[in-house]
């Protein structure tokens, strides 16, 4: 490795370093999941210290949960609607994206939550429902790709999801991904969908744990909002 | 538990398989609800939580192969992160007890004595080669999702001096394991 090289890929371990251990701000943890999606080395930096930090487990004694949990855990796994098979096209052609929408689902709300909306956000958002027990604002930073979110009002049910859909236009609603926990989220748009962002709609969908299994909203759509320039 | 055993419980669970789930689920909670009862240190919130990182790992084991993780670090960095999004949560609801846990000793608790010298993992090794302070932030951080703001007023130095404690630390950890 070149002497130039060095200090970029010295920045690009830390970055990776830092994004494992949830110590991004949300800003860069939307931009190192685009990121992600297009350089392999970097998913082999954030493997890496996946598999290096989970070594601080190695010395956690494992503790026998209690045996009611099973049953439970099974009984939320019937809750949800048939799931669709994985097939190897999905794997092959969807490589890239299917691990930035895990990385979202294992890393989603694990940056430092003191994040606030940007302030001069591109587009704005606010996905209500009409009687106000959801209410989300969303705010998209053009430069970075980066949607947040601030969960003002509402919860997923009880042993429920709430997923949120971009409508672009006249296309079918297409995933944005799950809502964590966390009441303020951010997350990367994938490139492909930001040109419908204007103009378009977010919606909130009430899905199983882990979000609509076919690809579709399968539960009641709980709120919406229009996307406008701010 | 094999390696391979698990990985292909995981690949069966992925075809809706749910007696794989429930061999995957006997050969691993009690690794991750441990990893959780260290993580959120309160029984009911850890149950509640080993519960739905079951439920994501069901509805993600499809993913598994394109991260490139080994299986039990795949399963174990799901536990960790669903348990520090819980205690980040706890955290910003009560901020009260936050002020209690930064009045405590920072000195390393006793599950870094549990690792004997022979089964030292390459990572215990590495984190004797940092300061004690540097190691114990790093610690932090992925065992108790402490942030920088959190971290640097644990260890009482400016926000930027433990960006650059963490940043060299990262750097030093990776070019020791890389040897």
């Amino acid at each position: 490795m070149s002497v130039e090289d060095q200090p970029e890929r010295d920045k690009d371990i830390v970055l990776a370093g830092e994004y494992t251990l949830g110590l991004l701000s949300a800003d860069a943890a939307a931009a190192f999941e685009a990121r992600l999606v297009h350089e392999p080395q970097l998913r082999v930096l954030y493997a890496a210290w996946s598999e290096d930090l989970a070594g601080m487990t190695d010395g956690i004694a494992p503790v026998a949960p209690p045996a009611h949990l099973a049953a439970r855990i099974e009984a939320r796994l019937d809750g949800a609607a048939p799931r669709r098979r994985v097939g190897l096209g999905w794997l092959l052609g969807g490589l890239a994206a299917a691990s930035v929408a895990l990385l979202l689902a294992l890393n989603a709300g694990l940056f430092d939550p003191g994040l606030r909306l940007p302030a001069d956000p591109a587009l704005v958002a606010q996905i209500a429902a009409e009687d106000g027990s959801l209410r989300v604002a969303a705010a998209y930073d053009g430069d970075s790709g980066a949607l947040y979110l601030d969960r003002q009002a509402g919860v997923a049910a009880p042993g429920r999801a709430l997923e949120l859909w971009l409508i672009a236009g006249d296309a079918a609603p297409v995933s944005l991904g799950v809502l964590p926990e966390a009441g303020r989220a951010a997350l990367a748009v994938p490139e492909e969908l930001r040109a419908g962002l204007e103009g378009g709609v977010l919606a909130i969908s009430d899905e199983p744990p882990g979000g609509s299994p076919t690809g579709a909203p399968t539960g009641a759509v709980l709120a919406v909002g229009p996307i406008t320039a701010s | 538990m094999g390696v391979e055993e698990i990985e292909n419980l995981i690949a069966r669970c992925a075809t809706g398989d749910r007696a794989a789930f429930r061999g995957l689920y006997s050969a691993t909670s009690a690794k991750l609800f441990g990893v959780l009862l260290r993580v959120l240190d309160e029984r009911a919130e850890a149950e509640d939580a080993l519960q739905d990182v079951y439920v994501k790992i069901w509805h993600n084991a499809g993913r598994y192969r394109a991260n490139g993780l080994s299986p039990m670090t795949w399963l174990i960095t799901i536990a960790r992160n669903h348990g520090i999004d819980r205690l980040r949560r706890r955290r910003e609801a009560q901020p009260g007890l936050d002020q209690a846990e930064a009045m405590s000793d920072p000195a390393p608790g006793p599950e870094t004595r549990l690792i004997a010298a022979s089964e030292q993992t390459r990572l215990v090794g590495c984190f004797g080669e940092l300061e004690r302070d540097r190691a114990e932030a790093v610690r932090r951080a992925y065992l108790q999702g402490e942030t920088y703001a959190e971290l640097a007023a644990r260890f009482d130095v400016p926000l930027n001096t433990m960006r650059t404690w963490l940043r060299r630390s990262l750097l030093k950890l990776r070019e020791c394991l890389s040897r």
